[in-house]
């Protein structure tokens, strides 16, 4: 992370959202919205001691999936790149009633910036990689039961993770989130939201298998005398050694039991699961401390709205679509963009990475070339049958039509109009204009009205 | 502009000669308008079919070429190079879809022959009102942006960086890591996400 | 997927397919292998903008009993 930050030719702009796209491969011109962060991050040397005195400091933290608190002025976690803090408007008692200026009055910079407003700035560039990975499956919409969310100690494998986590609220020991005690027995629930058609997605999420032998392990290593239960449909482990990763927690005593657990309720304040155990053909009960769901991946919140900013197409899914799923799985329908990661569709770590030097590579070979042939199947203008009427000009998607002066030799001197010329650089021949046309001035090469009516024409003759 | 259109019927191994009768084709190819020469091959996207396409160019004069066989968004830039590496304009080349909009969803041998028949007299229609096109270039900035500071964005723009062009990497939250940053250790090594 | 194909009535019908969608889709079709009568013939536009009312008119004109404009 701080390679990034610190690389001469990587330019960050984070809190920052792109907002517009225009332009075709090789020339996009990008909009890309900052949001106000209410602190000037060139003077701001992230001290910390803004955070340290903020006296709004009961805000659940996002970061820590609301298992940990936060200040209004706040760092996304300590070790945040850039290493630096922004305000949380909607819960700074500055912007919201005009109260407080703590953080403002301790600055030792004279960093913070209460007038800050969003910026929109604009950038030329060749070529696009997408990377906007996945949110979890909302499991608390759509399983009723296990709970609909309304028992705390049923959680999500990400909130497991932060459990965990030496960084992490508990600060790495197991505890369950509704009296803070540690679990002496947790069960796993794979596949929750992923292959599932009614309920879910019809996907397999690809990582879940590996993260869930991950937890279990690490109960079973982290607490003593602890039990470690995993309901699962299958055991999914095709990667460089993940058998052998599985076998490991097998071995340190997770007990996995092949199920789809049907229910879960409360029994004084541990949690029941009902399942079936489907390799011996009969019912199971469980009873467990926390439960812990490893729920499918989708696309990230707000991926749909800037795929279609971008100009590219998604899956059914909402996963971005790849040009073709074996041979051109970076490339998009969109010259010059391409994918990297989760945004793609469900993938692990390694295949991540993979991917995204894949696009790198993608985009490195566009970047050597110095000029770039272009397709020449793009509209033209016969400049004899052309009125200038214009009609053209408005229905380019492209604003690559516009109305140019002439000037031609007539019978009394020279004689001034105008007509329809085509930017072939900005042209990308769908032919809109064409239909348009009332003096059949404009087609499109390769698409034009005789190729078309030739075609028509042989079928039906 | 004089035409002597050469059609090349693909069989793509037996992905479209099990269901298309490709001799059939190339045989009733031969009688329309403006066709000199049809003939079909098991894989016109090797470099045996591309040699033959090259070829028969030369021998037969051919001053326009039809290929059917996969679909344009997979191979049309292939045979437009063995069409140039022929010396006839890339442009003055069609190609007809008769495997993934023909053979791979039909069934009915006869049908699916007569389907592909039309599918290239279409084809042979139109190429023989295609016009020769120059390819025009645009300059390209030497500039990439990455959308989003995951795992994914970072390994990207690192990739590019290193690369030596220029990267914008931007990332909606106020600092780079993603969901990555909250995992403790990940599997098969348990080594440390952030 | 399937479309009942067993009538002796076998009726000409002209597709105008999107490029970039509808092409597509007729292609992804393929590679899935999914079965449908083989009345029809697909004509590739560069994008359904490209639609002129003059070619639908056309295709009736000389005797196509369906006319689909997809993109």
């Amino acid at each position: 992370m701080v390679a990034v930050a610190q690389h001469p030719n990587i330019e960050l702009i984070t809190y920052a959202e792109v907002t517009g796209v225009t332009g075709y491969i090789g020339n996009f011109n990008v909009t890309i919205k900052k949001k106000p962060k209410y602190v000037d991050w060139d003077l701001c040397t992230g001290c910390g001691t803004c955070i340290e005195k903020c006296p709004t400091k009961k805000i659940k933290d996002e970061f820590e999936l609301g298992l940990g608190l936060r200040t209004s002025i706040h760092m996304v976690y300590p070790q945040a790149v850039p290493g630096k803090p922004f305000i949380d408007a909607d819960n700074c008692t500055k912007l919201t009633k005009n109260k407080c200026g703590v953080c403002e009055k301790v600055c030792p910079t004279k960093a913070i910036k209460f007038d800050d407003k969003e910026e929109f700035i604009n950038k030329e560039v060749g070529a696009i990689v997408m990377a906007t990975g996945y949110d979890l499956f909302n499991w608390e919409e759509a399983y009723g039961e296990y709970g609909y969310g309304k028992y705390p100690d049923v959680i999500s494998g990400l909130h497991f993770e932060r459990l965990v986590s030496a960084g992490g609220p508990t600060g790495g020991k197991i505890k369950r989130p509704s009296d803070g005690k540690e679990p002496k027995s947790v069960a796993f629930i794979k596949c929750v939201g992923s292959r599932d058609d009614t309920k879910g997605k019809s996907y397999c999420s690809r990582a879940c298998c590996m993260y869930t032998a991950k937890h279990a392990y690490q109960v079973k290593d982290k607490i003593p005398d602890s039990e470690a239960y995993v309901f699962y449909m299958d055991v999914r482990t095709a990667g460089k050694n993940y058998e052998e990763f599985y076998q490991r927690a097998l071995n340190a005593g997770a007990r996995y039991i092949r199920g789809r657990v049907s229910k879960i309720y409360p029994r004084g304040d541990r949690l029941v699961l009902k399942s079936e155990d489907s390799l011996l053909g009969r019912p199971v009960e469980v009873e467990a401390d926390m439960v812990v769901l490893a729920t499918a991946m989708v696309p990230a919140a707000g991926s749909d709205e800037l795929a279609r900013t971008v100009g590219f197409s998604m899956d059914k899914d909402g996963f971005y679509q790849e040009a073709h799923p074996k041979l051109q799985p970076v490339e998009t329908f969109a010259a010059g963009v391409f994918l990297a990661g989760t945004c793609q569709g469900p993938k692990d770590i390694p295949d991540t990475v993979a991917q995204a030097s894949g696009a790198a590579a993608k985009v490195l070979g566009l970047l050597s070339k110095t000029r770039l042939a272009t397709e020449p199947m793009v509209s033209e203008v016969d400049i004899n049958k052309c009125s200038g009427c214009g009609l053209c000009v408005p229905i380019c998607p492209y604003n690559a039509i516009t109305l140019e002066e002439i000037q031609e030799r007539g019978h009394h001197g020279p004689i001034t109009r105008n007509v329809a010329v085509v930017n072939s650089s900005l042209c990308q021949g769908c032919g809109a204009c064409v239909p348009a046309c009332r003096t059949a001035a404009l087609n499109t090469k390769g698409f034009t009205d005789d190729q078309l009516v030739a075609e028509v024409d042989a079928i039906c003759l | 502009m004089s035409k002597r259109v050469g059609v090349f019927v693909c069989e793509c191994g037996t992905n479209i000669a099990s269901v298309v009768d490709t001799a059939r084709v190339a045989e009733e190819a031969g009688k329309f308008p403006g066709v000199a020469f049809a003939t079909t091959y098991k894989y016109m996207c090797s470099d045996p079919g591309q040699e033959l396409i090259r070829k028969s160019i030369e021998e037969q004069k051919l001053e326009q070429v039809v290929v059917a066989s996969c679909s344009p968004r997979m191979h049309e830039n292939t045979f437009r190079k063995a069409v140039a590496a022929g010396g006839i304009n890339p442009y003055l080349f069609e190609m007809v879809n008769i495997r993934e909009q023909d053979s791979w969803v039909h069934s009915d041998r006869e049908e699916a022959t007569r389907k592909a028949i039309d599918l290239v007299k279409m084809g042979v229609s139109k190429v023989l009102r295609n016009q020769p096109l120059q390819i025009s270039t645009i300059p390209v900035t030497k500039r990439a942006l990455v959308i989003g500071g995951g795992i994914a964005g970072m390994q990207a723009a690192l990739d590019i960086a290193e690369g030596g062009h220029q990267v914008i990497l931007v990332e909606r939250e106020a600092s780079i890591g993603g969901k990555m940053t909250q995992l403790d250790k990940t599997f098969p090594t348990m080594d440390c996400a952030a | 997927m399937s479309i009942d194909s067993k009538t002796s009535w076998q009726p000409r019908i002209i597709v105008f397919a999107c490029n970039w969608c509808t092409y597509a889709a007729a292609d992804l079709a393929g590679l899935n292998h999914l079965q449908y009568p083989a009345d029809v013939r697909i004509i590739r536009t560069p994008c359904s903008g490209r639609m002129d009312p003059m070619l639908v008119m056309r295709a009736f004109n000389r005797g196509a009993d369906g006319v689909l404009l997809s993109g």
